[in-house]
């Protein structure tokens, strides 16, 4: 049922903005609410949203709305949100929510209030969106006084907010709101120009210039050597080994060292490299038998595999005068 | 060799004799050759190739050098360079083994009693 009343209004939707672009008038507009008023019950709300989406994006395009496109994801949330954007409550809004409402078993009046209602607080929100969240921020917090504190008073509030970390939410709103009051007041006011900002171009070419000579080779081995103070623990002791090779890491990766990106299908399939030789004969057959062994072979990786048998290839070609004479 | 004072291990840094080192060029020789003696190989011991190219083949194996071939290894003391009495999991000879054993310095390794 649900399908067969939905094709019927899709196709007379592409008519109605067919209709629409010839008359330009809104008349069309007319029609499909009219529609979407005449639309029975029995279809679903789910349904008959995206039905007016549909239309309602059709008028959007014709109309030349300055509004952003819609978001679907706004549909799963409830039967009141109808998700058009436009400044002040447009009438076709109104009008699209008294047909909606009109269409709906419940109380008309009351659904209709709802959706109207649901489109100003959206339009609320979006209009703050737009203008843009970080504002607001600096208006609640320039909004907060500071307090003027004692030394003793300081020391007690950084202890309690290292403490306060651990612990309740009520109590954390207040030490994020000082240390955001703190780094706001840093970076705002002139620059003083004391200090210039040391250039790291040349450093760059000294490093670059000189490759490290052995000198400094064997004093780095030295300080290195110094430095490193003997275990105080066995920890230390097997972070050491481990450093080392020693001990390996846990929990144990059997594939250390060996990182073989080629899929299995790189392994088994071996006739591709097998272009260089000829179809027939003897040396196709030997070398069809080499393929066959190395698919098997679970201890090389692609590289070597091929390595193999370009070594074949250059072989053979090697001895192809030879191979000629027989 | 600066090494840390954390360190109290033996460090040699010689061989143990001539005999050893010897061993040790060999190992490396086997393990760069590795790789071609086993294609010549491989075309040495078919029955499909042509005799020709397996006698070509035989001559090439016979001309690489003589330290490359796995045969001429030996399996010697790590610690001694006994050529002989030489366990194959510890790599040691028979005479260290006891040594180590008896000092219980080999992990896991007990005098038989049955």
């Amino acid at each position: 049922k649900d399908k067969d009343k939905s094709a019927p209004s899709k196709d007379s939707t592409p008519e109605g903005a067919a209709e629409r672009q010839a008359d330009g008038a809104e008349t069309p507009k007319q029609q499909l609410l009219d529609i979407i008023g005449n639309m029975k019950v029995e279809v679903s709300y789910r349904k008959k949203l995206q039905q007016l989406k549909a239309s309602e994006n059709k008028k959007q395009a014709v109309n030349k709305l300055e509004a952003p496109p819609d978001s679907e994801g706004s549909v799963p949330q409830g039967i009141t949100e109808d998700t058009q954007r436009g400044k002040p409550l447009n009438p076709e809004l109104v009008k699209a929510a008294s047909a909606v409402a009109s269409s709906f078993p419940r109380d008309k009046k009351q659904t209709e209030s709802e959706l109207l209602a649901q489109l100003r607080r959206h339009e609320k929100t979006t209009d703050k969106q737009k203008k843009g969240g970080t504002i607001n921020i600096r208006n609640v917090i320039s909004e907060m006084t500071v307090k003027r504190q004692s030394p003793e008073q300081w020391g007690a509030r950084i202890s309690g907010r290292i403490s306060l970390q651990l612990g309740e939410d009520g109590q954390r709103i207040r030490p994020s709101a000082q240390s955001v009051d703190s780094r706001r007041s840093l970076k705002v006011g002139k620059r003083l120009n004391i200090f210039t900002k040391a250039s790291t171009e040349p450093e760059h070419a000294l490093k670059t210039a000189s490759s490290p000579t052995i000198w400094d080779l064997e004093f780095a081995k030295e300080v290195a050597a110094v430095t490193a103070q003997p275990p105080r623990n066995g920890f230390e002791e097997m972070i050491q080994w481990t450093k080392e090779g020693i001990l390996w890491e846990f929990p144990i990766d059997n594939e250390v060292g060996m990182e073989d990106d080629a899929e299995f299908h790189e392994h088994i399939f071996l006739e591709k490299h097998l272009e260089g030789f000829p179809k027939e004969g003897p040396i196709r057959h030997f070398m069809e038998l080499v393929i066959c062994g190395l698919s098997k072979n679970p201890y090389l990786s692609v590289k070597q595999k091929v390595e193999h048998i370009e070594w074949f290839q250059k072989y053979f070609e090697e001895k192809k005068e030879l191979l000629q004479e027989i | 060799q600066v090494l840390p004072s954390s360190c109290p291990r033996q460090v040699r840094s010689y061989y143990v004799d001539w005999r050893m080192l010897r061993d040790v060029k060999r190992r490396k020789m086997a393990y760069e050759y590795a790789d071609e003696r086993l294609r010549i190989n491989a075309i040495r011991k078919n029955s499909i190739l042509p005799k020709e190219l397996q006698e070509v083949a035989d001559k090439e194996i016979a001309a690489l050098p003589r330290d490359s071939c796995p045969v001429r290894i030996r399996n010697r003391c790590v610690l001694t360079s006994r050529p002989r009495g030489v366990k194959r999991r510890w790599r040691l000879s028979r005479i260290v083994f006891r040594h180590f054993a008896d000092h219980a310095q080999m992990s896991g390794v007990q005098r038989a009693m049955w």
